[in-house]
């Protein structure tokens, strides 16, 4: 995955041209800046959610063992999409009380979000309590298969239940994303830089368990 | 397969009314609750919205005491490699499911009563009320039969099965308090349409359960 390696040009470009090169937005003034980061960070924690998912159906069909190490993979990416939903909570909420005045007054934006991270904390406290049993890994792959079924749910419930003051609606009644070309360009960059930056984590986690795996196996041989 | 469900459901049944540890917790718990609110509101009447809100948290957390106790004790008692060997895959599902839909609905006829008594609870559409309370007894006992599945593995550590139960019974939950919360003032219009929502669910969740109880439940 030497294409990883793109994030120490591209995360510092990212951040450069938040900072100096896209303009405020006309309303929202400076604290729009928080978008460049925000919107990835959110992105970068639904797709590792789903990463994790798809690796646990994997997991679970590859009866041959074709696949080294998928329940660890799925892990990983839950631990990296954990990171990234904290931190998108975290930008959200300062955007929200710069803009909205309190930080938390769930939004159904704030909502998904806070149950994306409730299924996170599910799936490590399953996982922690099943550390020392031998169908850890069927177990809670099942577990993230279960919740990723639930997931679309919210996506279509939250809405109807719950009027949103989250900035699309605001800026676009039509749902479409009609940002100045400057900030657009920003925008897409830094997607495409936590993209890269989660791949290169998660390759990174990823070794890390193989080498550890090769170590216990080696261990308990001895 | 029909008499092997019903021959485990007998047998579930059976184990379970000898000591009543599951049903007797949870009822206990459900009653402690009620009178608790009741006791500390001193006769203020709430509105729907809330009345709708504490009667199914109330009945979340009871229901999670017992839940999960079906499979918990297969464990427990060692007998789960006993039943492994002795009936199929789909008739310990199924008839774990049927356990807990019918351990739920118990619940409820306990539970609603005692609510309505002690909170003056005007329920203005008893059909609608009657309706999400049954449908909505079925979506979460339906999704919380594998989650207990999945807990009793881990040995049923302490309040797991409420941690990794929450997430997924959410959007139920808030389908729920909202569809009561129409039957309690009379706004029957979704609220018959929520019902087939939570059927959905519970179709839903119950294939993808089918599909995935062999990976847990096989060793």
């Amino acid at each position: 995955m030497k294409a990883t390696k793109l994030i120490f040009i591209m995360m510092p470009l990212s951040i450069f041209l938040a900072f100096m090169w896209a303009p405020p937005a006309e309303i929202l003034g400076e604290s729009s800046r928080i978008i460049y980061f925000h919107v990835p960070l959110a992105w970068g924690s639904v797709l590792a959610f789903v990463y994790s998912g798809i690796v646990s159906i994997l997991f679970l069909a590859d009866k041959k063992g074709k696949y080294t190490l998928l329940d660890e993979r799925a892990y990983n990416s839950a631990g990296i999409g954990m990171v990234f939903t904290i931190l998108a909570i975290i930008s959200g909420a300062i955007w929200a009380k710069m803009s909205w005045g309190s930080y938390w007054n769930w939004d159904p934006r704030q909502t998904s979000i806070t149950i994306l991270m409730l299924i996170y904390i599910a799936y490590f406290s399953l996982h922690s309590a099943l550390k020392d049993n031998e169908s850890k890994g069927r177990i809670c792959c099942s577990y993230l298969i279960f919740a990723m079924i639930t997931v679309p749910l919210f996506i279509f419930i939250i809405p109807r239940m719950y009027p949103s003051l989250h900035p699309d609606p605001i800026i676009n009644p039509e749902r479409k994303l009609k940002l100045n070309a400057q900030m657009r360009t920003v925008l897409m960059i830094s997607l495409f830089s936590f993209t890269l930056l989660y791949f290169y984590l998660l390759n990174l986690m990823n070794r890390i368990s193989f080498i550890d795996n090769k170590y216990k196996e080696k261990y308990y041989e001895e | 397969m029909l008499s092997e469900i019903f021959r485990n459901l007998r047998k579930d049944f059976r184990v379970e009314f000898r000591n009543r540890a599951a049903i007797n917790i949870s009822i206990a718990f459900a009653g402690i609750t009620t009178l608790a609110i009741s006791l500390t509101a001193g006769g203020v009447s709430f509105s729907p919205r809330v009345q709708s809100i504490m009667l199914w948290i109330i009945m979340f957390f009871s229901a999670m005491n017992g839940l999960a106790h079906i499979f918990i004790r297969e464990e427990e008692e060692r007998t789960s490699l006993f039943l492994r060997l002795n009936s199929s895959l789909e008739s310990v599902f199924l008839s774990k499911l049927l356990f807990n839909f019918i351990f739920f609905l118990i619940l409820q006829v306990v539970i609603c009563p005692l609510y309505i008594f002690f909170l003056q609870v005007d329920v203005k559409s008893p059909l609608l009320f009657l309706l999400i309370l049954v449908s909505g007894g079925i979506a979460i006992s339906s999704s919380t039969t594998i989650l207990g599945a999945m807990v009793s593995k881990a040995g049923g550590k302490g309040s797991l099965f409420t941690v990794i139960s929450f997430p997924i019974l959410l959007p139920v939950l808030w389908i729920a308090i909202t569809s009561t919360t129409d039957a309690l003032e009379k706004r029957a219009s979704a609220g018959f349409g929520n019902t087939l929502f939570f059927l959905a669910f519970s179709g839903v969740i119950i294939s993808i359960s089918f599909l995935l109880f062999k990976y847990i439940w096989v060793e």
